[in-house]
């Protein structure tokens, strides 16, 4: 007989199996001539829901490659990658890496990063509240040589070769028949939160470098030099931008060399 | 003999559960009711749905529905979760939190159903454990709800009822009596509803929930469903006249899941239940 870990376990293969049941799960279970179907309600209540929970969160992947495709697109990632906590707002982030690399989809070359769009759309806008900074909160900090100040973000960063900003808003249940062309050059896009409501814009490549710098964790400087790579950039005023565009949550100092 | 006074202190009309697509409409409407009740893992990570049910918490009681701390795992709860789950609970301060006799992780992979336990003394064991160390670290006392079952074990000698009046008897949790689950599990496993709702524990039942199923065909076997995706069927209204008598009147839910319909739809499911507890506390008096 099986213990109740093992007998979780054997129910686990089967629900993401690919359809097996083994032996000795088939034992466990209630002599019955519908044991098979039985445990297929379970499996298709398990992939069914996760399903629904992708199609809520990838909204675009799923209207650019039809219903059908993508719940079978969306079976064989959560075979791959079940989620492993139930705050299910928080699964999924590896789908746009499966996409990019799920061979059906490989003319879609734009779908992966479409896909990194929702997900970060999804990250921004149900992340917990939390007032922006004033813009004078760096006034009366010192920093001195070994220290460097980090600034965290509210706001998330993608760039991308192709115009996913442009397939996203043409792909809106309201939008207008619009042809796009995937040779329109890439984009660097900000994504924000705004009255309850996650946004997006797209920014000049130095501004994008500076932002992008800091919400992953550079410091100041070098978020600066970053920018500065790309062409006109003044950093006094890219600074107090960030703060009137309120999404400055935390300003601490770091020690340079913890620095990435 | 109906125990009313349990419930002194408690909001006693009926309640909705309450879905992300009805929360404009209940915010700007804000009727009448007894309770709210969200599932907690929709609110768990704050953001605006959390401030949103701060703002309605104001004007109603709330009770958090878990669906995912998985009491039935034997390899354990998640304790991270339950740290967010205390969370939750410290800023909206519920007046009833419940779970459910169910699994729904193994091996670190979170499966999003409520999976069948077979009742046995290590099962038993084992849910107790998990209930103990789940109220331990929520703060507080967590009633336990029967699930909607498809398929039994082949061994699995104790009866859900016992188990779950042991579970109250080991843990003090409280029982969350579903009667649209009594009846889709003893139709689906051919027992007995009445007997059922007859051999649990009054004193230990704190609240009721009501939904709808469906009956569906798969591969010759004809089985319901807890879809929660209609309105509530005639003999669960039956069954739930029958648990008021029995338990009193302990606070009532609607849930509503999948095809939401109108908010006004709910609003009048939560409105039968009220007047049938009316009733039986009409006859009484």
């Amino acid at each position: 007989m099986l213990s109740l870990r093992e007998l979780q376990t054997e129910f686990r293969r089967a629900i993401l199996g690919q359809g097996e049941t083994s032996v000795a799960l088939r034992n466990a279970v209630a002599h019955d001539p519908f044991a098979e179907e039985r445990l297929a309600i379970y499996r298709n209540n398990v992939l069914a829901s996760l399903t629904a929970v992708l199609r809520d969160t990838f909204p675009v992947v799923c209207r650019l490659v039809d219903e059908r495709f993508f719940a079978y697109a969306a079976h064989e990632f959560v075979c791959w990658r079940p989620p492993s906590r139930p705050a299910l707002s928080e699964y999924g982030a590896a789908f746009p890496l499966f996409l990019g690399r799920f061979p059906p989809c490989r003319d879609l070359v734009y779908l992966s990063d479409v896909a990194r769009l929702e997900w970060l759309l999804n990250e921004v806008a149900n992340a917990p509240d939390q007032p922006p900074l004033p813009s004078d909160a760096i006034a009366g900090i010192v920093c001195k040589d070994a220290a460097e100040l980090r600034l965290s973000l509210s706001s998330a960063y993608l760039e991308s070769r192709w115009p996913v900003d442009r397939i996203w808003l043409a792909n809106q249940a309201d939008a207008p028949d619009e042809t796009i062309s995937l040779d329109a050059g890439g984009v660097f896009i900000e994504i924000f939160r705004r009255d309850g409501a996650a946004q997006f814009r797209s920014l000049p490549p130095a501004a994008f470098a500076f932002r992008k710098a800091l919400a992953s964790g550079a410091g100041l400087g070098q978020a600066i030099e970053r920018a500065l790579e790309k062409g006109d950039f003044v950093p006094r005023e890219a600074l107090a931008a960030l703060f009137r565009d309120g999404l400055v949550l935390e300003v601490s100092l770091v020690k340079k060399d913890s620095l990435p | 003999m109906r125990d009313n006074r349990k419930i002194a202190g408690l909001p006693t009309p009926a309640g909705i559960g309450l879905r992300a697509p009805h929360l404009r409409d209940f915010l700007s409407a804000r009727p009448p009711l007894g309770f709210l009740e969200v599932h907690a893992e929709n609110y768990i990570g704050g953001g605006p749905a959390l401030t949103a049910l701060q703002s309605l918490r104001r004007d109603y009681p709330v009770s958090l529905h878990g669906v995912g701390v998985s009491l039935g795992s034997a390899s354990g709860l998640d304790r991270e979760h339950l740290r967010r789950f205390r969370a939750l609970i410290d800023r909206t301060e519920p007046f009833l939190v419940s779970e459910h006799l169910a699994w729904s992780s193994a091996d670190g992979v979170y499966l999003n159903d409520l999976l069948p336990l077979p009742y046995t003394e290590e099962a038993l064991a084992i849910v107790a454990l998990n209930i103990a160390t789940a109220q331990e670290m929520l703060g507080r006392q967590i009633l336990v709800e029967n699930p909607s079952r498809y398929l039994a074990f082949r061994d699995s000698p104790i009866p859900e009822t016992e188990f779950l009046s042991e579970l109250h008897q080991r843990t003090g949790c409280g029982i969350l009596c579903d009667v649209n689950n009594i009846f889709v599990t003893c139709t689906n496993l051919e027992l007995d509803p009445e007997a059922y709702l007859a051999a649990l524990p009054a004193s230990a039942v704190g609240e009721i929930h009501l939904a709808g199923h469906s009956r569906v065909e798969r591969g010759g076997l004809s089985i319901l469903i807890d879809d929660h995706a209609s309105v509530v069927s005639a003999p669960v209204w039956h069954l739930y006249r029958l648990a008021v008598e029995k338990f009193g009147r302990v606070p009532s839910l609607v849930e509503w899941d999948k095809n939401l319909p109108p908010f006004d739809t709910l609003l009048s499911e939560a409105r039968i239940a009220e007047k049938i507890a009316q009733a039986m506390v009409d006859a009484d008096a």
